[in-house]
């Protein structure tokens, strides 16, 4: 599953407004304009009663079809069946006008095609088209028949050009509005992974600099002493100093996951170089541990690398939940005392040498 | 010289019960004297079956976990130590409820397994670092409440410390070190199903003065404290 971008719902918001303007302009032309019309001429049709039954049949298929459009769920079948509801109560009211009349007192023409716009706006433009164009064609059809001259034609042409041009325009300019929105959306939504992508490279990029310049400090200049051969591979001091620098280079390898597991992972990968030195490293884990950020991860396992490589046989690493956080520690034969990290990044180290034993712990509170 | 403890071992690996015989053989004291080997209970089942103390119970025998059988062993009288290869902290509590003495790991057996058997022998706690492991993580609504000192105990306990060290680092005597992280166990043995090893565990703490009575009340319910009661009064049964 893919998350939500904001562009798409600000784009999304957009969009549902235009239907909602759409919506009331529709409903408000019909009980205002077509409803004023058909109030204003009651006495000039043939059956009031008729003209009102149509009116009622396309207020049900305007209302009908604006929850459908207002839920998104109005398919190419429904809406097509609303429009042609519409388009009949429409012709049926054209028809059953009094002949001579008919475009004077016809109120329908204008609310089925309104009905068009509601119904068919999102879809293909030339839907549209031929809707509107069916229903001009049928009132013109139903003028022919009551008989049809220049003045009927020129008044049949005038209220095309002012209804039909009116609808038009609307269903335009929606389409329109929703590319515009579309176009800010699609923007927005580059821009945001642009930014996202940004801020990841520059997450890698840290913490690779950051690897980098631990090597700087201590790996580089023991490998330089090595391969100008001022050092003396003979020398324990040497050994103890390379084992160090193994350690490091395989904990910053161990770095780079960032898992629920990851201090044990990175023990672990402390440990390695210690267990080829035949020490036995035991690691064991009570209880489910919380996550501890990078920097006291790397505190712990700065603790780990000394006490390890200072071990002689055997070594035993535990991690232990504690109120507020988590407690590391070693017991290591190490002989001697060891040098220890200072207490840093919410971590307090704390030890006790018995005899050739070494018992320290590196405790580490969120709080 | 006290008696000796009769012990007998079930487990499947012939070399693993090969290596437990010769931790028993090479005890300085020669306390412990082995008297049945097997590679199953059927043999521990039954009439003629031998009279042993302590049972050391392999948890996996022939790839099953045996643990529902430790409560059957504990009734028909044998104290059970489990001695498995398995570490987990559920397993371990769940072998101890059974009613299962002390648990040792495989890793730890040639420093534990013969102590924990003598300790199981007279009905007094031993706490392998494995054991303080599973207590330390124990999350069960059940599980019985611990001090600060006998969590900090069993703390240093399972990090590796020995228990001289542990008691250098709280300032107390190695000697109540013993003492907090078997009082821990003892109440681990008042919680959980009933079993008579339980029971006479939780009343050699009380006699040997490891725990009071009133420290136990708490966790268990009035029916199963006065159930309880009359075992209580006759330990070492």
């Amino acid at each position: 599953m893919t998350a939500v971008q904001p562009a798409t719902v600000m784009s999304g918001r957009y969009q549902r407004a235009f239907t909602i303007a759409v919506v009331f302009l529709v409903a408000g032309w019909h009980l205002g304009g077509a409803g004023g019309q058909l109030l204003h001429n009651r006495a000039d049709y043939g059956s009031f009663a008729f003209q009102c039954a149509m009116w009622l049949v396309m207020a049900v298929a305007i209302a009908v079809g604006s929850v459908l459009v207002l839920r998104g769920s109005l398919d190419w079948r429904l809406a097509w069946a609303l429009a042609v509801v519409a388009l009949v109560a429409s012709t049926a009211s054209a028809a059953a006008s009094p002949a001579g009349q008919m475009l004077a007192v016809n109120w329908a023409w204008g609310s089925a095609g309104w009905t068009g716009v509601l119904l068919l706006h999102r879809r293909r433009f030339a839907e549209l088209a031929w809707f509107l164009a069916v229903e001009a064609a049928a009132t013109l059809g139903v003028q022919a028949w009551d008989g049809l001259d220049r003045i009927d034609l020129a008044g049949f042409l005038a209220l095309l050009a002012w209804s039909t041009g009116a609808q038009i325009a609307v269903a335009g300019a929606v389409k329109a509005l929703d590319a515009a929105a579309d176009r800010a959306g699609t923007a927005a939504r580059s821009e945001d992974a642009t930014r996202e992508r940004a801020a990841t490279a520059e997450i890698i990029r840290a913490a690779r600099h950051a690897r980098w310049l631990a090597l700087q400090e201590s790996t580089v200049p023991l490998v330089a002493e090595l391969a100008s051969g001022t050092a003396d591979p003979g020398d324990p001091q040497l050994r103890v100093r390379c084992a160090v620098q193994a350690a490091r280079l395989r904990r910053l390898m161990a770095e780079g996951d960032e898992l629920p597991g990851s201090l044990v992972h990175e023990l672990h990968a402390s440990a390695d170089v210690a267990e080829l030195r035949g020490v036995a490293v035991e690691i064991e884990t009570a209880g489910t541990l919380p996550q501890v950020p990078a920097p006291a991860r790397r505190v712990i396992t700065d603790a780990a690398i000394a006490i390890l490589t200072a071990a002689r046989s055997q070594a035993r690493i535990t991690l232990a939940t504690v109120t507020a956080g988590i407690a590391v520690s070693f017991v290591a034969d190490t002989g001697s005392v060891v040098l220890l990290p200072a207490a840093d990044q919410g971590v307090a180290i704390e030890h006790q040498q018995d005899g050739s034993m070494l018992w320290a712990e590196a405790r580490w509170n969120n709080r | 010289m006290e008696q000796q403890v009769t012990v007998a071992i079930i487990e499947d690996h012939p070399v693993v019960t090969e290596g437990v015989a010769s931790w028993i053989r090479s005890d300085p004291g020669r306390r412990v004297r082995l008297v049945h080997t097997a590679r199953d209970l059927t043999g521990l089942r039954g009439e003629s079956r031998p009279s042993a103390d302590v049972v050391i119970l392999d948890l996996e025998l022939s790839g099953e976990l045996v643990t529902a059988q430790i409560p059957g062993l504990v009734a028909t009288g044998y104290r059970v130590v489990a001695f498995s290869g398995h570490s987990d902290p559920a397993i371990v509590m769940e072998t101890l409820d059974s009613g299962a003495h002390a648990y040792v790991s495989k890793e730890e057996g040639s420093e534990h397994l013969v102590e924990a058997v003598l300790a199981a022998a007279g009905d007094r706690p031993y706490v392998t670092r494995s054991q303080a492991r599973a207590m330390l993580a124990d999350q069960r609504p059940g599980r019985p409440e611990l001090s600060q000192q006998e969590l900090q105990a069993l703390l240093l306990w399972f990090q590796g410390m020995s228990k001289a060290s542990v008691g250098r680092r709280m300032s107390i005597s190695e000697n109540t070190v013993r003492q907090y992280i078997s009082r821990a166990r003892a109440k681990y043995a008042a919680t959980g199903r009933t079993a008579p090893s339980k029971d006479a565990l939780l009343a050699r703490a009380i006699e040997d003065g490891v725990i009071k009575p009133g420290e136990i009340m708490p966790y268990t319910s009035f029916a199963r404290a006065a159930a309880n009661r009359p075992s209580l009064g006759t330990p070492g049964q």
